[in-house]
């Protein structure tokens, strides 16, 4: 049975699915699906638990785990092990009653009411009241011939963190490790920068003579600026070579080579972060409506999409402009749960959410810094406005064990 | 950006689509959440870093069960005083009566986590 048949019959023999909602509705609990298990995925999922009583909460990822982005660049130089980056999903499931299943989605079906999946077993239709989509980004990579196991963007933690770890471990003090930033809007602003650092601190200490060259499709930093433009000039004087401007227009993996508009690098390693967009499955549901192109549309007051209010997009795929970032799409979930819950009550959202993000950044392997951006709604615009940024006076060995312990903490109210 | 629902509406507690959808759901009453505390969503943006319920799994203190009014007065502290610390910026996200809300919520929650208000 092909996706299109099995679609036809779940819309046909939609009893054993979601016909009969009054029938339904005198026993049952509503469901939430949640799609994509990252920080916006499992956060969202908790709190409608912790906060919803009996909502049925069913979390849909392809993986059985999630590797978090954060501190995931010193997973890359080596001086963490994949295992301090793995979150998993029992406590989800059995601490907080969700039902986690490990499957791919293949359709969104709003007039079913349904997602549909696909695993060894075939195919399978959860029906909902409520969707939240959470799935992260895609790439979108320059034309050339492009492959990111050659040039790995580690910017999905996981396998891709492990492919960069050992090409840095590889190189030599003569080698040139070549990495580019993405045009914003892209995955975690201070990101890329703290890469750079890392990366240039490993080099300096590890094969001493070796460069790093960093590509920047902006025109300036885009977080934290006095931190990462001291730390470029200052700790990595002479070793890291930071171009903006540096537009990505052709890659070749192969020679590990890229084409930008400030002319062609090739590295002896080639860290090459692709543009972003909204992940797979907010697209094929029709949901990315930005001027861009490239994001969803929600509401702010509940994360619902702009054309489509059954349907929630929380995280990096949502366009209010945020960052996108772990904490930012934690701090996101809770406003989206909460508005679920008032409007299975019957009520309408907070008419005043506050959303925030306060990260920490390594800038060597013993000192860090941090970033803070806080977010009021704006019923003016109906936006979300941000009304405080600041980042760290330096970067500090305190600031270094406050990172693993803001690591610790968002870990667990994301994913325990 | 589509327009907000009327602000008069939703100061009802009646976004339109919202009530509709429940009462031609039906959808049986959730338990415990009748009514959502003051603060609970506000004083939730704190979990990052100091735990979920206040109760921090390592490093940073946990905020729960203390007295909301020296709390409070931390807060508003943290928020005047210049900028040192990643708490002086973050105090800065908030109006005072919202800083007065995150206060009172989190000096209900028990210390103990025993006492956890789980559902």
């Amino acid at each position: 049975m092909n996706r299109r048949n099995f679609l036809q019959l779940a819309g046909l023999a939609s009893a054993s699915f979601a016909l009969p909602r009054a029938v339904r509705a005198a026993t049952a609990a509503p469901r939430v699906v949640v799609v994509g298990g990252g920080f916006a995925g499992a956060t969202v999922a908790k709190y409608l638990r912790l906060w919803g009583g009996n909502i049925d909460v069913t979390l849909i990822d392809r993986n059985a785990e999630h590797y978090a982005c954060i501190l995931s660049n010193l997973v890359v130089t080596g001086q963490l092990a994949m295992s301090r980056i793995r979150l998993g999903y029992d406590s989800l499931r059995t601490g907080r009653g969700v039902k986690v299943v490990q499957a791919e989605v293949v359709e969104v079906n709003p007039a079913e009411r349904c997602v549909v999946v696909q695993d060894a077993t075939g195919f399978r239709a959860y029906p909902y009241e409520r969707l939240v989509l959470a799935p992260g980004i895609e790439f979108t990579p320059a034309a050339g011939s492009y492959s990111a196991e050659l040039t790995p963007h580690a910017w999905k933690a996981g396998p891709q963190t492990l492919l960069l770890k050992q090409q840095l471990s590889a190189m030599t003090s003569r080698g040139t490790f070549v990495m580019t930033i993405p045009k914003s809007p892209y995955r975690c602003p201070p990101g890329p920068y703290e890469r750079a650092c890392v990366v240039a601190d490993y080099l300096k200490r590890k094969k001493p003579g070796a460069k790093v060259v960093v590509l920047d499709a902006n025109t300036s930093i885009q977080a934290e600026p006095l931190t990462f433009d001291r730390a470029f000039k200052e700790t990595y004087r002479g070793m890291l070579t930071y171009v903006t401007g540096a537009e990505v227009t052709g890659v070749v993996s192969a020679e590990r080579r890229v084409l930008t508009t400030q002319g062609s690098f090739t590295g002896t390693v080639l860290n090459y972060i692709p543009n972003q967009r909204a992940g797979d499955i907010v697209t094929q549901a029709g949901l990315v409506n930005d001027p861009s192109g490239r994001w969803a549309l929600v509401n702010p007051l509940t994360y619902a999409s702009v054309v489509n209010p059954e349907i929630h997009i929380l995280g990096d795929s949502q366009g209010t402009g945020q960052p996108k970032s772990g904490h930012m799409a934690n701090s996101q979930a809770k406003v989206c749960a909460d508005a679920i819950i008032r409007a299975f009550n019957g009520e309408g959202p907070d008419p005043a959410p506050t959303t925030s993000s306060a990260c920490f950044s390594p800038i060597t392997s013993t000192k860090a810094s941090w970033l803070s951006a806080s977010f009021q709604y704006d019923p003016g615009t109906a936006a979300m406005k941000r009304v405080d940024l600041g980042e760290a006076h330096e970067p500090t060995s305190d600031g270094f064990q406050q990172m693993y312990q803001w690591a610790d903490n968002i870990f667990a109210d994301s994913f325990v | 950006m589509t327009q907000p629902t009327a602000p008069a509406l939703r100061r009802r507690g009646a976004a339109p689509h919202d009530v509709v959808a429940a009462l031609a759901l039906g959808l049986v009453p959730l338990a415990g959440s009748a009514a959502t505390p003051p603060g609970q969503l506000l004083a939730s943006q704190c979990a990052q870093c100091h735990g979920t319920n206040g109760q921090a799994v390592s490093g940073f203190e946990s905020i729960r069960g203390k007295s909301a009014s020296d709390m409070y007065k931390t807060l508003v502290e943290m928020k005047n005083r210049p900028a040192e610390n990643i708490m002086d910026r973050q105090a800065r996200g908030y109006t005072d009566a919202q800083l007065r809300l995150i206060a009172e919520y989190l000096a209900k929650l028990p210390t103990t986590a025993s006492a956890l208000p789980e559902k």
